[in-house]
């Protein structure tokens, strides 16, 4: 018993040395998703669509489990009708609600006029429950490419980590390590959003002091090369900090991590700016009208942005 | 890495058998378990299911698993090479440790599942704000390892009568 526990002892003892180094050369060498990391990222994608695949209508499966399949007399055999037709009706809200996910995408797509290449997202996060990052089941093989914009129909989820030929990685807007240029509304002052303070909250940095950021006011994304410009962020809550070189403010997103589903990554944008004109109309009309996608008047042509001006 | 040694009391088998279930728990943990909204936080099947086979088979065949699953864990992540199989490892040995206390009562066995469930995600949190990776609040990983720790306990009692039950039919059926 004794020598079992001191081989059990060496034993751990050598596996904590080599994961010491894995880390040690990991985190010196940068994380590469090529080599056999890329391959199990595809092959474990593969399987993940799959699990997805079969598990995604909860509502069917809970409402299976509700209503097993038995009948030994006519009672029964109403009751699995009834546990029959309550699985189609499933089914087809979720198709429903699918549909819709989909239908308001395109419409904040074309508000915008990108190029969205739609995707489902297959896996949440990694073992450690660490990673703020999800699986889509898009990759290279349907042209999605690395640094690319990811949004659903609230607006943005994340930027394409890593791509495989059929899935791809997405850091979400709200990861420690993720950082996104955004300008308020209205403006041309440059900023960025970055996460680290839970799923639900982002922060904003804007690089100019002279400004007021007021609550309410709301985000896009700048653009640059890769990253493309106007899709809604979210909404000031809170201004954090006012005095230094710049402001920061507390962003409560309008995409929620919580419930991801159908996304959108965008491959391709208009020729110029859009400018405001992706975010939804500010006062919505009381009677529930839905509102056409107008473009803010303000916000018109696609100006060069300003330099940032450090005070 | 090392191959199973029957000596250490590692049989080839159950490894075999454990580590693929392990394996297939990452991904349903990846792809089910954490996009439910559950209240608090999530529960973490993995590290649940590896405590329970630890207790079972003993701190070296929970090291080794620990490793095997946390390293598959780390090839499929964006985060630093090996931290999750650091945790991992630490979390079966520590498991396997408390084998013995769990053949006096039923309630040492959950406590030991919920507090590696605990430890695990506290280890996870806590290693990665160390390396920069994706600190947390100590605010939102405290209650976050709570959660992980209740889930555990509310899952272990049907759990590891399965496991116990599972891994000594693996063993019987050995030629």
């Amino acid at each position: 018993m004794g020598r079992d526990i001191k081989r059990s002892r060496l034993l751990v003892l050598t596996l904590v040395v080599i994961t010491f180094t894995l880390i040690t050369i990991d985190y010196r060498t940068g994380r590469a998703t090529s080599g056999p990391r890329g391959w199990l990222h595809s092959a474990v994608g593969a399987v993940e669509d799959g699990v997805t695949t079969v598990v995604r209508p909860i509502g069917r499966t809970a409402s299976s489990l509700l209503h097993p399949n038995r009948y030994q007399n006519r009672a029964d055999q109403l009751e699995q009708e009834n546990a029959e037709l309550r699985r189609q009706l499933a089914d087809r809200d979720e198709i429903t609600r699918l549909a819709e996910d989909l239908s308001d995408l395109r419409l904040l797509a074309d508000r915008g006029q990108y190029t969205i290449i739609p995707a489902r997202v297959i896996a949440v996060g990694d073992v450690s429950g660490t990673d703020w990052t999800v699986t889509i089941n898009a990759g290279s093989d349907d042209g999605v490419t690395v640094d690319k914009v990811v949004l659903n129909s609230a607006g943005l989820v994340g930027t394409v980590e890593s791509v495989t030929s059929n899935t791809a990685t997405v850091r979400l807007a709200c990861d420690p390590r993720s950082r996104i240029g955004a300008r308020l509304e209205g403006t041309q002052l440059l900023g960025a959003v970055s996460g680290g303070s839970g799923p639900n909250t982002l922060t904003f940095t804007l690089y100019d002091a002279s400004y007021r950021i007021q609550e309410g006011e709301r985000l896009v994304t700048f653009g640059s090369l890769d990253y493309v410009a106007g899709v809604p962020i979210g909404e000031v809550t809170r201004v954090t900090e006012v005095g230094g070189l710049s402001r920061t403010a507390e962003v409560k997103p309008y995409a929620s991590v919580g419930t991801l589903d159908l996304v959108g990554v965008v491959v391709g944008g208009p020729p110029a700016d859009p400018g405001d004109r992706v975010l939804p109309p500010r006062t919505p009309p009381a009677d529930g009208q839905p509102a056409p996608p107008a473009g803010t008047p303000e916000q018109g042509t696609a100006a060069a942005p300003p330099t940032a001006g450090a005070g | 890495m090392s191959g199973p040694h029957e000596d250490d009391g590692i049989s080839p088998r159950v490894f075999a058998v454990a580590a693929v279930v392990l394996l297939a728990s990452v991904i349903i943990q990846l792809s089910v378990v954490a996009r439910l909204a559950l209240p608090l936080g999530r529960p973490d099947l993995v590290l649940t299911l590896l405590a329970a086979i630890a207790l079972v088979e003993g701190p070296a065949t929970g090291a080794l698993l620990g490793f095997t699953v946390g390293l598959f864990g780390d090839l499929t992540s964006t985060h630093v090479l090996g931290t999750s199989a650091l945790v991992l490892c630490l979390v079966g040995y520590a498991a396997g440790l408390a084998a013995d206390l769990t053949d006096r009562s039923v309630l040492a066995a959950l406590l030991a599942i919920a507090g590696a469930a605990a430890g695990g995600t506290l280890g996870h949190l806590g290693l990665a704000a160390l390396l920069g990776d994706g600190a947390v609040a100590p605010g939102v990983a405290l209650p976050r390892a709570l959660a992980a720790g209740l889930y555990a306990a509310l899952v272990a009692p049907f759990l590891f009568p399965a496991v116990v039950a599972g891994l000594r039919r693996v063993r019987r059926v050995r030629p």
